[in-house]
């Protein structure tokens, strides 16, 4: 349902009884607190291989009308790969929750624009979204302007601590911002009086999606993952999730990961499938392995952009037909794109140490 | 004197009124560039922080394209997530915030959200809040960089995304229920505000070399306040415009845009 934006007449801090925000019931976009907690319940805690195709990983958990989490950090260490199968496969009325996000999002976006009875976004749970030094995102620009699209903006410190107070099991989290501007008059967050200081503080909900889709430089095969380089908010967002999807740049054996438990950041009891596939962030940036292919990135992005400005669909279409429906696995997309590119990539990350053996 | 472009302006400016031995919170791009400048001259124990999750790093790999890439984290203290270094922010480790966005107003209250229209259908959406809304709020200085437009320095903005000083009323932010100080400085190529500490409201400091206070509040929507010891803006030597175009951004990725004003 959508949300009724009114503003409450310059009421702010402290929303009272009459405030639109405590008259409805909390809707929750994925599950319930409750119920994420009896998905973990009933889980196997085994430690067994969790390896999964890309397709099978996402025919098992990608359905109509889910809530998805998505990892990494504009276009740091973002599951493209795995955005790359959820399209593929199709996935109507969606909800997407993120921070800061870019390629991934234009990806779901795109695709909702030119495949509408195939792939659709109704929401988004977000702080950001656009190309950092490139520019604006000309999809999301579009998908607003045409009221396509129901945006709950937070910041970016809003969406991760809504991640963690998921993690950690609870309904909502305190913060320190939002108060005072307008995301306060427009989000699902909640202004409260501290009951220790009386101090006005900010509540934001937590936020479970029913699906998070991570990618992470290594993991053994029971999904003890292993990321170097930014965090961004993964380790929250796998916890939060009711399951998790996680493709990794190269798999690492248990052992290894028994050796060095400190540098275990999601363990394997918040993955339930994990996909080895290097370069499964391009053409983002994977510390330790490859840094962005802004050739790439722009070529889409302009691609979107005339989108936008003229209504031409061609190019954009010819994108997805050559590197999406065009390709059987993400392998296949790969193949595509020149080799010397990978090279250039490659040295460009500068060889960051990580430990992987 | 050198010839400087509007940007080298802003990048420069914003470098002088780093302290040293402080925190800096940097976006992509100017910010990033006006950091390393300062490190390099006046500066060098500042340190900055990255959102997407690295504190004090060398950035000895050249300019990060992103605050999340591998560049950003480079040989850093302390590595973690956005959730370790907001909170570092909201613990009070982060001295200044350094933002930019579309519109602001007499308080130093930023949009970077939407333009026309309405939040739920906005004729021009912006990618959002990202760290901006969170840096306002909980660094403890926020230094904003925006071009000197009468579009962009606004009476009313349309979306209010990171908070200033509100209404100006004096206990706004304490009632925001956020942790810093509020607005500092607002650097544009051709003038340099402050904020006025009994009424809040931005006031003018330093004009460019040529330049009248006329001229600047004729690029201003609201009525500026204007100091009394009013300052020429210091130009940057060839020194500062070699470690700009050399060392911080030998790329050119930022400094070789313009400003559109």
């Amino acid at each position: 349902m959508r949300m009724n934006f009114q503003v409450y007449n310059g009421l702010r801090f402290n929303c009272t009884k009459n405030d639109k925000k405590t008259k409805h019931a909390f809707e929750w976009w994925g599950p319930a607190p409750t119920a994420a907690r009896k998905i973990a319940v009933g889980k196997s805690k085994m430690l067994i291989d969790k390896r999964l195709s890309l397709k099978a990983a996402v025919n098992r958990y990608i359905r109509d009308g889910i809530s998805i989490g998505i990892g990494g950090f504009v276009n740091t260490r973002v599951p493209v790969a795995i955005i790359h199968e959820v399209i593929r496969h199709g996935a109507k009325d969606l909800t997407l929750a993120f921070q800061s996000n870019s390629i991934c999002a234009e990806l779901l976006a795109g695709a909702m624009l030119l495949y509408p009875q195939h792939v659709s976004v109704k929401r988004v749970e977000l702080a950001w979204w656009g190309y950092e030094v490139i520019g604006i995102a000309p999809l999301l620009r579009h998908l607003a302007a045409k009221g396509m699209i129901q945006l709950d903006d937070y910041t970016n410190y809003g969406m991760s601590a809504r991640f963690k107070a998921a993690a950690m099991g609870l309904d909502f989290i305190p913060v320190r911002d939002h108060g005072g501007s307008d995301m306060e008059r427009v989000n699902r967050g909640l202004m409260v009086s501290s009951p220790f200081t009386g101090r006005n503080t900010y509540l934001v909900p937590a936020c479970y999606p029913d699906v998070g889709l991570l990618h992470v430089t290594a993991a053994d095969i029971y999904g003890n993952c292993r990321i170097f380089g930014a965090l961004c908010t993964c380790p929250e967002i796998a916890l939060a999730s009711a399951h998790s999807i996680v493709s990794t740049e190269q798999i690492i054996s248990n052992e290894n990961i028994r050796t060095y438990p400190n540098l275990t950041e999601i363990p394997y009891l918040a993955v339930d499938a994990l996909i080895e596939q290097p370069f499964g962030a391009y053409p983002g940036v994977c510390y330790g392995h490859y840094w962005f292919d802004m050739a790439h990135i722009r070529m889409f992005r302009s691609a979107s952009d005339e989108f936008r400005k003229s209504g031409n669909q061609d190019p954009l279409k010819k994108y997805y037909e050559d590197y999406i429906f065009g390709c059987e696995t993400f392998d296949a997309f790969l193949n595509r794109i020149p080799r010397e590119t990978f090279e250039k990539i490659k040295q460009l990350d500068g060889g960051q140490p990580i430990i992987v053996e | 004197m050198s010839a400087y472009t509007p940007v080298e302006m802003i990048t420069y400016t914003g470098s002088r009124i780093l302290e040293d031995n402080k925190i800096v919170f940097v976006g992509t791009g100017l910010p990033m560039i006006a950091a390393m400048h300062a490190q390099l001259t006046h500066a060098p124990g500042l340190g900055m922080i990255f959102e997407a999750g690295a504190l004090s790093p060398i950035l000895d790999m050249g300019l990060p394209l992103s605050v999340g890439d591998t560049r950003a984290c480079r040989k850093a203290c302390y590595l973690k997530g956005l959730c370790a270094v907001f909170e570092l922010t909201q613990r009070g480790h982060a001295d200044y915030a350094f933002i930019g966005g579309a519109q602001i107003d007499c308080y130093g209250n930023v949009n970077s959200t939407f333009e026309g229209g309405s939040y739920g259908k906005p004729r021009t959406r912006f990618p959002g809040s990202g760290g901006a809304g969170v840096m306002a709020a909980n660094c403890e200085k926020t230094i904003i960089i925006m071009a000197l437009e009468k579009r962009r320095f606004v009476k009313k903005l349309d979306f209010l995304t990171s908070i200033g000083f509100g209404d100006g009323s004096p206990d706004y932010r304490e009632r925001a229920g956020v942790m810093g100080s509020g607005p500092y400085r607002v650097i544009t190529h051709e003038a340099l505000f402050g904020f006025e500490p009994q009424s809040k409201k931005m006031i003018l400091r330093e004009i460019a070399p040529g330049k009248t206070s006329n001229q600047i509040q004729e690029k201003v929507s609201f009525e500026l306040l204007i100091s009394p010891k009013l300052q020429p803006m210091r130009e940057p030597t060839a020194k500062d415009l070699k470690l700009l175009r050399h060392v911080c951004d030998p790329e050119g990725y930022f400094l070789t845009r313009k400003v559109d004003a």
